[in-house]
């Protein structure tokens, strides 16, 4: 049986010019998966290359055995939901309508949303603990708040695969560990295969079944245990004098 | 589930009532005052032909509905720019389409002048004043749409809409250095705005234009909600962005260009109504919005139009003036509110 997803000597780039070259790497059902690297190093662009947003450089990627270039976005967006890393807020939009725009290929001419399509909005705001939050406007949610709205969200479209770009970055440091916490619940329970991108090393290494690390050198598809454990995480940066320091899981100033 | 649709209802109701009223003042209103008696006199053909009947059937009532087509084309034009940009001061107006429909109609009318052509009829003229100032909106569109991307923040969108207007008046001087004082006068009295004037052709016209982009308004309703949450999203939702915005550029050339061709650049109005909405629903919804801007589009063009008739007076001024005084404050306060 074929990966979910599957990439294959994939290159980065813009406008004839490569920015990240020789990615490999594999996504199965219910996988969590942190992607790191250093920044600018192409994070989003990966990410938005395998949403379907950014046209493939060079290289192959696969869902359920179907190359990409065979694929409409339509096609590519109803197996894939994608959460860019800065969302639109839209004032006086509330929460529960802000996640039936999820129901977009399911709604009617004018968006209107069938009642199975209601109760689902309502369980995924009550897994991602905003129970009552349906009527509040989505604007005036707090950080944390708007993003586990958007987490919901990406239930609601129900795809197989669900990527956030930097779902924690401008978060305080409980939030990134209910954030971490909510995506490993929903890739266990819900068997979901959700890749998001990160600086936090810390919480993925505790959390994430899988990471993909775009070093400076080269790109790795591995356990967090074994990138751990050949010092591929040292790749995070080009300057030697900081480590990685594999005890309290971040980095640290490298002998002089 | 909105956040508060409850009250959606009286609101609309309420507004309706608004404009109704407005439509019959504004029939009523202006240098002669109409009784009711004599309206429905001449609107049920009681009285055979007289100065009454000729007054609201070939000058009340198709400036009327001059008005309250304009409002609605306006308000549900300015609310889509405002979507699709996500800007809340994206308007035809101020985008500089007016003045590219105003640059169109100088050059059809000074250009001719001092070409020395002279246009027989005042009906070629009219023809002829109309297409050109919706060929200069439909050019200014299209650039607009093209650079779109690039004019995402606030103030580069400003500045290009303001260039533009610079370019247009610029351009607009030299020729009115060139021309003679009779089409000057053509272009000037074109330039202040008016719902006056409209043959009974032109009306069809314009209510046609303006039904066509009402009913490509409400087809649009549904990705102008996605497209609150960013184009990004959008697309990763599987919306087909750029045919969304096509769909949004045909309904501003048809409204915007249309208005502007047959009435004059009219400001403001594009601005301030779709945010009055907003205030008013407290709705993000386009289902809510786009009737909601509509109706009070047509109430407050309406109102307009009647402030500019000066009731009671024999004179009138530019229906321009009063949108702005109007919408001006409207927008300023939307701007010292954000801060």
């Amino acid at each position: 049986m074929p990966d979910l997803l599957s990439i294959e000597d994939l290159s980065l780039g813009y406008n004839k010019k490569v920015i990240y070259k020789k990615i490999n790497a594999t996504a199965s059902d219910g996988e969590l998966i942190g992607v790191f690297g250093a920044n600018g190093v192409g994070k989003s662009t990966l990410l938005r290359t395998i949403a379907g947003l950014q046209p493939i450089f060079s290289g192959k990627i696969i869902l359920k055995g179907i190359n990409y270039r065979k694929l409409k976005l339509k096609d590519i967006a109803s197996s894939l939901s994608f959460v860019p890393a800065q969302m639109n807020r839209a004032n006086n939009l509330s929460v529960f309508d802000m996640l039936g725009l999820n129901c977009y290929f399911r709604s009617n001419w004018l968006g209107k949303i069938e009642d199975k399509d209601k109760d689902m909005i309502s369980n995924a705001l009550k897994l991602v603990g905003l129970d009552n939050y349906g009527d509040k406007n989505s604007a005036e949610l707090s950080d944390g708040e708007y993003q586990r709205a958007t987490i919901a969200g990406a239930l609601v479209k129900d795809c197989p695969i669900i990527i956030f770009d930097e779902p924690t970055a401008f978060l305080d440091i409980a939030n990134k560990y209910q954030i971490t916490e909510l995506l490993a619940k929903i890739a266990q329970e819900r068997g979901k295969t959700i890749i998001f991108s990160s600086h936090d090393l810390n919480l993925a290494i505790e959390y994430c079944d899988k990471i993909w690390l775009m070093g400076y050198e080269s790109f790795y598809n591995e356990a967090p245990q074994t990138l751990k454990n050949c010092g591929a995480f040292n790749q995070l940066f080009t300057n030697k004098n900081i480590l990685f320091d594999p005890i309290s899981n971040t980095f640290h100033k490298g002998p002089q | 589930m909105g956040i508060s649709r409850k009250n959606n209802t009286g609101y609309f109701t309420a507004i309706s009532i608004a404009v109704a009223i407005f439509m019959l003042s504004d029939v009523l209103l202006g240098s002669t005052s109409i009784s009711l008696t004599d309206l429905f006199a001449a609107v049920f053909g009681k009285k055979g032909p007289g100065p009454i009947n000729d007054i609201v059937w070939l000058f009340r009532i198709p400036k009327m509905l001059t008005a309250l087509l304009s409002g609605i084309a306006l308000s549900i034009c300015g609310l889509q720019m405002q979507t699709l940009f996500k800007n809340p001061l994206a308007d035809p107006y101020i985008l500089g389409i007016s003045s590219g429909a105003g640059l169109g109609v100088a050059f059809f009318v000074m250009g001719s002048s001092a070409l020395g052509l002279t246009i027989g009829s005042s009906l070629g003229m009219n023809i002829g004043m109309a297409a050109s100032a919706w060929i200069g909106a439909l050019v200014v569109t299209f650039i607009i749409i093209s650079l779109s991307h690039k004019l995402k923040d606030n103030l580069s969108l400003l500045i290009f809409g303001v260039m533009l207007g610079f370019i247009g008046s610029a351009l607009i001087g030299l020729l009115q250095y060139f021309s003679s004082a009779s089409s000057l006068k053509n272009y000037v009295l074109w330039s202040m705005g008016s719902f006056a004037g409209m043959t009974t052709v032109q009306l069809i016209i314009l209510a046609a234009l303006v039904l066509i982009g009402l009913i490509i308004s409400i087809y649009n309703i549904k990705d102008l909600n996605i497209l609150l949450l960013g184009e990004q999203y959008a697309k990763s939702i599987g919306v087909n962005v750029q045919r969304t915005r096509n769909r949004i550029l045909i309904v501003v050339a048809l409204l915007a260009g249309g208005v502007t061709a047959f009435c004059g650049p009219i400001g403001f109005i594009g601005i301030a109504v779709p945010h009055i909405a907003r205030m008013l629903f407290k709705n993000a919804d386009h289902k809510v919005l786009i009737p909601a801007s509509a109706l009070i589009g047509a109430a407050i063009m309406l109102l307009a139009d009647i402030i500019a008739g000066l009731p009671g007076t024999s004179s009138v001024i530019p229906i321009n003036t009063v949108s702005a005084l109007l919408g001006i404050p409207i927008i300023l306060f939307i701007i010292l509110k954000k801060k």
